[in-house]
């Protein structure tokens, strides 16, 4: 890893393949396919349940896992801000317009402003969704080889959704360094990232044009490299991915017990 | 040394080629970008087996249009190529790719697979070999090349050295009749620079197979290549051994090029010493023995 990152508040790529491929948490001893059932599992929870105490313990659980597979908290509470702005700029409004008890009220411009107990529940419960998933998404990336993240893709993705997968990837961390090396240049002569984007902000769209135009010319001569080497349209994975233990058997089958104990229990699911 | 042609523009005169031994023969090729910018010009070239050859020649002279036209990435426009028998010409369908292999000056173009692994069984995979065979393949060329430990590791986090290593190693898992290499060493550190030089000799020794080298390095070219071409304005101008070549001041400064350093030291040596610089070493141990014989 020797790439800064661009932003405290954007998931660092470099970061999390370094972590992915140093391998020492006693998560990187699942099966892959294990880290992914669950990910389907958790999806679903949030999906069926909006009960604030399984969502609260769920996150907990989560963040406890991503603690003791000592992966960087501070750095996951950084990167909470995208999920958060996200969140807030989705329901941020409905949330004033729930009905329930309210809390607070008043008027802007004539009309009535209330937040309500309901209100706040909804952003708490959405909020709690976001950043469960985000939690968990980032814990099955930084402790899975992107090896076995790209065999699983290239495995259950149809074509050429999952040739579009292999190839991104790679070339994330080369626009990612592209875009670092021209902020550096930006930097070293004064410039910042939020400074500039208000006084600068021209300049800014410059870089991202030129970002896109290397990038573009870069898929150009990517594309002649592989034809140099009789590519035909598309390209797999050799790697193996590392099966079930039968302990894992045992916790998909739990995970799987909980989601339709919640799909059973929720009203709207038929419960 | 034969010198090919005296002006850009005039036509060329094709070298004698012995035909039990040639691999590549570019029959006067030319080639026009869309732009109508001229990549090659009436081209006459031609690699022998088991030769290492040298293209040497200013940034837009025309090696790397000449290198994508052996591997068959572009057909000329004029004239025609032939390679180990099959001739092309003017947009025809080639896969001289499963002959001559390509490694291409910056390593990031070429390795975009998820591993290494996988980035080097992608050419044998192309060429219709077995899952088993592409992966002893693949096995055989990056411990020829010194980097089977890489084997699962992510391109991204490979040196410069290390990835132009496995780059070579994904052409060579293909096993072609010739390697074209564009700038081989070029940003590398000298260790790993010296580790490609090796590799490059080793191609020709040890797997009998021919290189185009295109390159700048003329230090690299006087110490490698059997054979050197100077290339100006989208031709070969001239091509000799390295010391035919390298010794001729005129030549190499109507190409733009300056002597590599060995002929350098040897011609300041000879002037400091008084002496004349009758021969021609090309390497450290020809200029010890040179100056020991004076």
């Amino acid at each position: 890893m020797s790439a800064a990152a661009l932003s405290n508040h954007i998931p660092d790529l470099n970061l999390i393949t370094y972590y992915a491929e140093k391998q020492q948490s006693f998560l990187s001893r699942f099966s892959p396919w294990t880290k992914f059932a669950f990910l389907i599992i958790i999806v679903l929870l949030v999906t069926l349940t909006g009960n604030l105490t399984i969502l609260a313990v769920l996150y907990l659980v989560i963040l406890i896992a991503y603690a003791a597979a000592h992966l960087p908290l501070r750095k996951l509470f950084g990167w909470y801000t995208m999920p958060i702005i996200f969140v807030i700029s989705l329901v941020g409004i409905m949330a004033w317009s729930e009905p329930g008890n309210p809390i607070i009220s008043f008027t802007v411009a004539g009309f009535p402003v209330t937040l309500t107990d309901n209100g706040i529940l909804l952003v708490v419960t959405l909020l709690l969704k976001a950043l469960i998933v985000v939690t968990y998404s980032l814990l099955f990336l930084m402790t899975t080889q992107y090896k076995y993240f790209s065999a699983i893709i290239y495995r259950i993705f149809p074509s050429p959704l999952d040739q579009i997968f292999l190839m991104t990837y790679r070339f994330l961390f080369l626009t990612l360094a592209m875009t670092g090396s021209i902020l550096n240049a930006v930097r070293s002569r004064g410039g910042g990232l939020i400074h500039s984007i208000f006084i600068q902000g021209r300049m800014f769209a410059e870089v991202f044009a030129l970002v896109f135009i290397r990038s573009f010319e870069r898929s150009e001569r990517v594309h002649k490299a592989m034809i140099a080497r009789g590519f035909s349209g598309s390209y797999g994975t050799v790697t193996t991915i590392p099966s079930l233990r039968i302990t894992e058997y045992l916790l998909i089958c739990a995970g799987v017990a909980v989601v339709l104990a919640v799909a059973i229990t929720t009203p709207s699911f038929g419960g | 040394m034969t010198i090919i042609r005296t002006d850009p523009l005039s036509s060329p005169h094709c070298p004698h080629i012995d035909k039990e031994r040639e691999l590549i023969h570019v029959d006067c090729a030319s080639h026009i970008y869309p732009d109508g910018s001229v990549g090659i010009h009436e081209m006459c070239f031609y690699v022998q087996k088991n030769e290492i050859v040298a293209l040497c020649g200013p940034n837009g002279s025309g090696k790397s249009t000449l290198i994508e036209h052996l591997n068959g990435l572009l057909t000329p426009s004029k004239g025609n190529i032939a390679v180990n028998g099959k001739v092309i010409s003017s947009g025809d369908h080639t896969d001289l790719w499963k002959e001559v292999g390509v490694v291409f000056q910056q390593s990031d173009d070429q390795l975009f697979a998820p591993t290494v692994l996988d980035d080097v069984m992608f050419g044998p995979l192309n060429m219709g070999m077995t899952r088993e065979a592409a992966l002893n393949a693949a096995m055989e060329a990056l411990e020829a090349v010194g980097a089977a430990d890489l084997v699962q590791k992510l391109p991204n986090y490979l040196s410069g050295g290390q990835k132009r290593l496995i780059s070579i190693a994904g052409i060579l898992a293909m096993k072609p009749l010739i390697i074209a290499l564009d700038e081989p060493t070029s940003d590398l550190d000298p260790v790993h620079s010296g580790m490609i030089e090796g590799l490059i000799r080793e191609l020709k020794q040890r797997f009998g197979i021919s290189v185009v080298l295109a390159t700048h390095d003329l230090d690299l070219a006087a110490r490698v290549a059997d054979r050197v071409c100077l290339v100006r304005k989208g031709s070969v101008f001239a091509e000799g051994t390295p010391a035919e070549i390298f010794y001729d001041e005129e030549l190499l400064n109507e190409t733009g090029l300056l002597p590599p350093q060995i002929v350098t030291v040897y011609r300041t040596y000879c002037q400091m010493q008084e002496i004349p610089a009758d021969q021609h070493p090309i390497n450290i141990e020809e200029m010890m023995s040179a100056i020991r014989g004076k």
